[in-house]
């Protein structure tokens, strides 16, 4: 068969080809090898019209001198002016002394894209999986935000993980990540590596409750056919999260309290006495002291409880990390709904930082999730929250003053400084962002020496 | 002044799916980042020149780095090495806040110093920004490194953050 039938196969099956010296001189080449290599004919070195060949002259000599037959790269991705193709790249011996190396590439485009989607489910499962396991184990990162509240329960949080036996009462409003907070503390701590055992105490009901926690032999009651460990005991040795305790039952209530003493308990129908070591994290949105005065909750509970406890803020009160925990929501959903949601419009930005979130970050773990759900656009836009719109009331309502007191004029040098950083240093902007007048804005940047 | 001699290197990122090869070398080269994952499928070379380097007998050198990206190695296979022959150094890429993402790392550097002897290494902690600064994989890292015997960087292609120096201290061991 004659050079020009094999040229006509080679360009019908998209093969481009070169003929190579050993030192890797191009010596003849098809019309399709000018599509791959893009300097040739100017260029006559095949690392310089084919960068991916750079750095094997080694791989060349062995071609040369026998020690090798062929040398593929598969899959070699190349990007044409925003269009992508593969290639596989293959050197091989040649036959003749006037072309003793072969350079061909074959398109595999059409595979590669197969096997890339392939890849892509592969490894976003995995990848879901790792940060989930991740996650459980490594929590500190979850706890996101940088305001001060954040950074002060990301302290506190620290320094309780270091202590491992003191029991530790989580407080605060219905999802501001109290179960998040147990985790940490667990994985942190010198107790990680035994079992992290949680049970809601609201979501079982109070004939249950008992034989969950503290375990039954067999025929201690009708339906114990078999003998069962409680929780107690799975929590040997490491934590037991109690969430929504103030819905435990007053008798358990007496029951716990006597093994966070005794450390010891009886499962239920059984008279043996057994040992128990582990950590308490108990949680609640109620106020226990006034349960407590109420006789709904035992006070000796409450103080064995409240040896540590810690106020985990609510949404509203942290400031512009409301951005930080919704971007990271964003990436999370963008990985579950395979989108690719850029961010936030201005406007929607805005509004998640105006809302007043009754529901803390579950609440904004749902807004983020609804929203991208229905976006299709590379942004969130306002109407996609689909907030409901704050009462003037509510809205006075989200200033308060912390336990610890305030500076007041601080707050305002804070606030002016704020202004003009948003506004980017226009005074009339800033002032309607405080709602002052301009004059009204310059007088108190001079009496607070504000440049 | 004389023009600096060109030299071609050609290094290689290994690492795990994910970590973020393809953003570093994307930040390093173009200077952008895309938070969008889209898996890498075999290898894609970029290049960029490096600033000329005096040596110690007063001539200059510039490097030419042919950087690989390549998909993500979970373990060291036949179809991934030849990617890696005639390197003269890697970027080994780990994600700090994927622990899962070292532990190829080791075995990835010993099978790439069997095919490239002499082979140059530096080790990318990337997606810096996504932890704090008080993160247990922070303090875990320079352990981590000094097992692998190797220089790290803590990186974020985000922000951008030590990615220059990463490849620049690659660089000048090159030329060492």
């Amino acid at each position: 068969m004659g050079k020009e039938k094999y040229e006509q196969i080679l360009e019908y099956l998209q093969i481009a080809y070169a003929c190579l010296t050993p030192d890797g001189t191009i010596r003849e080449a098809n019309s399709l090898f000018s599509q791959v290599a893009v300097s040739y004919p100017q260029k006559t070195q095949i690392d310089d019209c084919v960068p991916e060949i750079a750095g094997l002259e080694s791989v060349m000599r062995e071609l040369v001198t026998g020690k090798r037959h062929i040398f593929t790269l598969k899959f070699v991705q190349k990007d044409f002016q925003g269009e992508i193709h593969y290639y596989h790249f293959h050197l091989l011996k040649g036959q003749s002394p006037s072309c003793p190396i072969i350079f061909f590439a074959q398109d595999a485009t059409e595979q590669a894209l197969n096997r890339q989607k392939i890849l892509q489910q592969r490894n976003e499962i995995l990848l879901l999986q790792q940060i989930a396991a991740e996650r459980k184990h490594f929590l500190s990162s979850s706890i996101l935000g940088n305001s001060l509240p954040i950074r002060h329960l990301r302290e506190m949080v620290q320094k309780i993980a270091r202590v491992s036996s003191s029991s530790v009462l989580l407080l605060g409003e219905s999802g501001t990540g109290k179960n998040l907070v147990a985790n940490v503390i667990h994985y942190n701590s010198s107790k990680a590596k035994y079992p992290f055992v949680e049970i809601n105490c609201a979501a079982i009901p109070e004939s249950l409750l008992e034989a969950e926690l503290f375990g039954y032999e067999k025929g201690a009651f009708t339906t114990a056919v078999n003998a069962k460990q409680g929780l107690l005991e799975e929590a040997h040795q490491g934590t037991l999260f109690l969430d929504e305790i103030a819905e435990l039952p007053l008798k358990l209530q007496a029951k716990l309290l006597s093994v966070l003493e005794a450390k010891t308990f009886r499962r239920l129908g059984s008279n043996k006495q057994r040992e128990v070591e582990f950590r308490l994290i108990a949680a609640t949105n109620r106020d226990l002291a006034e349960l407590v005065r109420q006789g709904e909750f035992r006070e000796d509970l409450f103080y064995r409880l409240n040896v540590v406890s810690l106020k985990l803020p609510p949404l509203r009160e942290m400031g512009e990390d409301v951005l930080i925990i919704a971007d990271h929501f964003r990436q999370v959903f963008n990985l579950e709904f395979k989108k690719d949601v850029r961010g936030f419009s201005p406007e929607a930005r805005q509004a998640l930082l105006a809302y007043h979130w009754p529901g803390n970050v579950r609440e904004l773990s749902n807004c983020i999730e609804r929203a991208m759900i229905f976006t299709d656009g590379p942004f969130i836009e306002k109407e996609q929250l689909l907030l409901q719109p704050l009462f003037k009331e509510e809205q006075k309502l989200r200033w308060q003053v912390p336990d610890t007191g305030l500076d007041l004029e601080a707050v305002e040098i804070q606030l002016i400084r704020s202004a003009l950083e948003k506004a980017k240093g226009n005074k009339t902007k800033a002032a309607q962002l405080l709602g002052l007048s301009r004059d009204t804005l310059r007088y108190r940047m001079e009496k607070y020496n504000i440049s | 002044m004389k023009n600096p001699q060109l030299i071609k290197k050609k290094i290689c990122l290994l690492g795990s799916f994910s970590v973020g090869k393809t953003s570093l070398v994307r930040r390093f080269v173009y200077d952008v980042f895309d938070d969008f994952y889209l898996s890498t499928l075999g290898a894609k070379v970029s290049q960029k020149i490096m600033p000329p380097v005096e040596k110690e007998d007063g001539s200059l050198h510039q490097f030419q780095l042919m950087l690989w990206d390549i998909e993500g190695q979970e373990k060291f296979s036949d179809y991934l090495q030849n990617y890696f022959q005639g390197s003269s150094g890697a970027v080994l890429v780990l994600d700090l806040t994927r622990k899962d993402s070292w532990q190829v790392l080791s075995d990835l550097k010993q099978q790439f110093l069997q095919l490239n002897p002499g082979a140059k290494f530096v080790l990318a902690a990337n997606k810096v920004d996504l932890i704090s600064d008080d993160h247990l994989h922070i303090r875990e890292i320079g352990d981590f490194a000094r097992d692998l015997q190797i220089d790290y960087f803590l990186t974020s292609a985000k922000d951008g953050r030590n990615v220059e120096a990463l490849f620049r201290h690659l660089s000048m061991q090159l030329s060492e």
